[in-house]
């Protein structure tokens, strides 16, 4: 099945068996390897993406289902040379330790801050809900979150690593 | 690679339902399945778990559902609810209507997994699955929905008494395909209750869920609805609870009464999650505290 859909912006064609897992898609045909797969049954949260916005689990997505539709990845909010906002405070304060969880907590978060630029902690640690991490024990998670939303609403940008 | 990966594997996707309906129609009368696939929560992670050998995988036609306009939208008219059966439970959480007149489901439909799972799983999906630690269903079983059904020989309404009849079957036919629920809610501002007993409270399957309303006026129940899940083979209703609150002076309601009604209801498994007896204790509890609200 030929599924064409709006990747970081951009629009992308693949030619896949259409109950292909859109984590696979990401990672083995689009060679997009910052959605990473930790459980696969969509409980960890760690291959968050958004589509159309709203964080999903890419690996209980069938990439048929995605014909349309925008989809953001880790690779759509920055890069190495010029981070987000959102990844530049979970370096500076130590919101990432092995990084596996962190693409998906910074597409969560990403939701978050769209919907409420100046969240509460408690919507903050509901909106990361779904996303594990084994790491850090959350609290330098919610404070990278709560400095990115400073930076956001006073028009302080990313910046080099 | 899994089963899905398999080019064998047919997506379609569906347009209109009365398309919908003639293509179920045709595959029912030839004795072939057909996969109504919705947000996938439960059916990825299945097709995940088996091998690409499963020869009954192979032919498989799944139609994706998860757009398709007649089965979503949330409407209120009056106090008739009618939430379209592809409608997520994200965009539950987020229609103000809902959350101002049916609370119970707001916070029913926070407690679904996280907003991963909330932005894709459908009450649609859940009462396809029917599994009886669904939340959704549960909270259905509260309001004594009605369940929408469409065929090519017509629609049909399933009362939520007549709907389940055994550990994930149901009295809904091969060709039917679930359109929307109804719910007659009770008057604004009437008491309910919501408690999900899990290990954690975002991404936990219940060990036990209680879903409660109710419409009180002169110390009775007018309407007293209860839906338990996780402690039957099927989404507990709870009937002789509801015999017992409906219609007495809650004053005189015996707490004792009441544990005896719950443990003539329900007869919850040991299982991974839980035990039998720590279920028992649990559902006893948070029904007495139910019918405590209510005065």
């Amino acid at each position: 099945m030929n599924v064409t859909f709006q990747l970081n912006g951009s629009e992308r064609s693949v030619d896949v068996a259409p109950l292909r897992r859109l984590l696979d898609v990401l990672r083995t045909d689009l060679a997009l390897t910052g959605t990473k797969e930790g459980c696969g049954e969509g409980e960890c949260g760690t291959c968050t993406v958004l589509l159309d916005g709203v964080p999903v689990n890419a690996c209980m997505v069938a990439i048929g289902q995605v014909e349309g539709r925008r989809v953001t990845t880790v690779e759509g909010l920055g890069d190495a040379r010029h981070l987000d906002p959102l990844q530049a405070a979970f370096v500076s304060d130590g919101g990432a330790q092995c990084g596996i969880c962190t693409p998906g907590m910074l597409l969560s978060a990403e939701a978050l801050l769209r919907r409420r630029p100046d969240p509460s902690d408690d919507e903050i640690r509901e909106a990361l809900a779904g996303n594990i991490c084994r790491c850090t024990g959350y609290q330098r998670i919610v404070e990278s979150v709560k400095v990115a939303a400073e930076r956001r609403r006073t028009g302080g940008a990313g910046g080099a690593p | 690679m899994t089963v899905a990966d398999l080019a064998g594997f047919e997506m379609k996707r569906a347009t209109s339902l009365a398309d919908l309906c003639s293509l179920l129609a045709e595959r029912s009368a030839r004795n072939e399945a057909t996969v109504l696939l919705a947000g996938g929560t439960d059916w990825m992670v299945e097709q995940e778990m088996r091998k690409p050998a499963d020869p009954s995988a192979s032919t498989a036609v799944v139609v994706d559902v998860s757009r398709l306009g007649e089965l979503r939208g949330i409407d209120l008219a009056g106090d008739r609810l009618r939430i379209g059966a592809a409608t997520t439970y994200l965009e539950m959480r987020r229609h103000a209507e809902l959350c101002a007149r049916a609370p119970m489901l707001e916070r029913m439909a926070r407690d679904v997994g996280a907003e991963q799972i909330q932005a894709r799983g459908t009450l649609g999906g859940n009462l396809a699955t029917a599994s009886p630690a669904a939340d959704g269903v549960a909270a259905l079983a509260a309001y004594d929905a009605t369940i929408v059904v469409r065929s090519v020989r017509g629609e049909r309404r399933i009362p939520f008494g007549e709907l389940q009849t055994g550990y994930k079957k149901g009295t809904r036919a091969g060709d039917e395909v679930i359109v929307a629920i109804e719910i007659d809610l009770p008057p604004a501002g009437s008491p309910w209750i919501w408690r999900k007993i899990g290990t954690r409270r975002a991404q936990a399957i219940s060990k036990v869920a209680l879903a409660g309303v109710a419409a009180v006026a002169g110390g009775r129940c007018s309407r007293f609805g209860l839906g338990m899940a996780s402690v039957a083979a099927v989404t507990a209703t709870l009937p002789s609870v509801r015999k017992l609150v409906l219609g007495a002076p809650l004053a005189g309601l015996d707490h004792a009464a009441i544990d005896a009604a719950v443990a003539a209801d329900i007869t919850p498994l040991d299982d991974v999650r839980s035990t039998g007896p720590y279920r028992l204790h649990v559902a006893k509890a948070a029904v007495r505290g139910f019918v405590r609200q209510l005065g």
